[in-house]
């Protein structure tokens, strides 16, 4: 009964973390949508004008998802939608340091630019294993509700 | 529970469209939709260089970048030590020169920062800033 507790709260935990990391970084975009459509184009994947609209768009939906998982609303739409997201920042990131690009991911806002592409890479991968944990928590509550 | 995934997804989905779209018009008149900088604001290595002494050169990399190699000329001014460099520069700034911005290659984003600084932020603000077509990777070409 304990375990269960214990296993109900660090789930709690991951849900405020991923959740409130989601929202902060889709803050800091979406504060700044211009810088971070520079950053999308930097990846020279798409032309500039789906850059622009996805500036627009995605932290937006970043912090939807993010609200949707601090409130547990929404909350298996939304945990998808991150891993979704998470996948494709990991794959352009990688793809663009195959390239040889000179890029300043845009995956954390503008606050990152510092970090090199091993710090990017990780943070990415941290967030993707929590996002999966999270789901497989869900994914076993929702089973242990049927029996 | 697929079903609900869906639909959960499909309403985050539809509901960031809203912010995103208030945004998008919020923004009209500040970010160009056809090009990340307007072609009037972009100069090429052949252009820059027929500007000769009226134009001011202004590396965008970071220093240990500029202590390298750098146009000859160019004056290192980076948003690392923004409030350090910019003395440096104001002092041999007029308001007839151009101001020839680059960076290390065309993907990079730090001569479109600097340009973006000078003609908003700078006191006073800058007209006549361009950002070198392919940055450091272009000059060198032109210089092979």
């Amino acid at each position: 009964m304990a375990q269960v507790a214990t296993v109900k709260f660090l789930w709690r935990i991951v849900d405020l973390i991923v959740g409130g990391v989601f929202v902060c970084t889709g803050a800091i975009k979406a504060f700044d949508p211009i810088r971070f459509a520079s950053d999308i184009d930097n990846y020279k994947i798409l032309p500039w004008a789906i850059a622009v609209g996805l500036a627009f768009y995605l932290p937006w939906l970043e912090i939807f998802c993010g609200i949707a998982l601090l409130l547990r609303r929404f909350y298996l739409g939304g945990l998808s939608i991150l891993a979704g997201l998470i996948s494709v920042f990991v794959i352009a990131t990688v793809a663009a340091k195959v390239r040889g690009l000179d890029i300043t991911c845009g995956c954390f806002g503008h606050a990152s630019e510092k970090w090199n592409f091993s710090t990017h890479l990780g943070l990415d991968l941290v967030l993707f294993g929590l996002v999966i944990f999270l789901l497989f928590a869900w994914g076993r509550n929702f089973t242990a509700s049927q029996r | 529970m697929k079903s609900s995934l869906v639909r959960q997804a499909l309403i985050l989905v539809a509901l960031a469209f809203l912010p995103g779209i208030g945004q998008a018009i919020y923004f009209r008149d500040k970010v160009s939709w056809k090009l990340p900088v307007p072609a009037s604001e972009m100069v090429t290595v052949v252009q820059a260089r027929a500007w000769g002494e009226n134009a001011i050169w202004i590396d965008a990399r970071p220093d240990e970048e500029f202590a390298r190699d750098h146009v000859p000329g160019a004056l290192s001014l980076n948003e690392d030590r923004w409030n350090e460099l910019l003395p440096q520069f104001l002092a041999v700034w007029s308001p007839e020169k151009k101001i020839v911005v680059y960076c290390s290659s065309q993907s990079c984003n730090a001569s479109r920062e600097v340009a973006h600084r000078l003609r908003n932020q700078a006191q006073p603000p800058m007209q006549n800033v361009f950002v070198l077509e392919g940055g450091w990777e272009e000059w060198l070409k032109s210089r092979q």
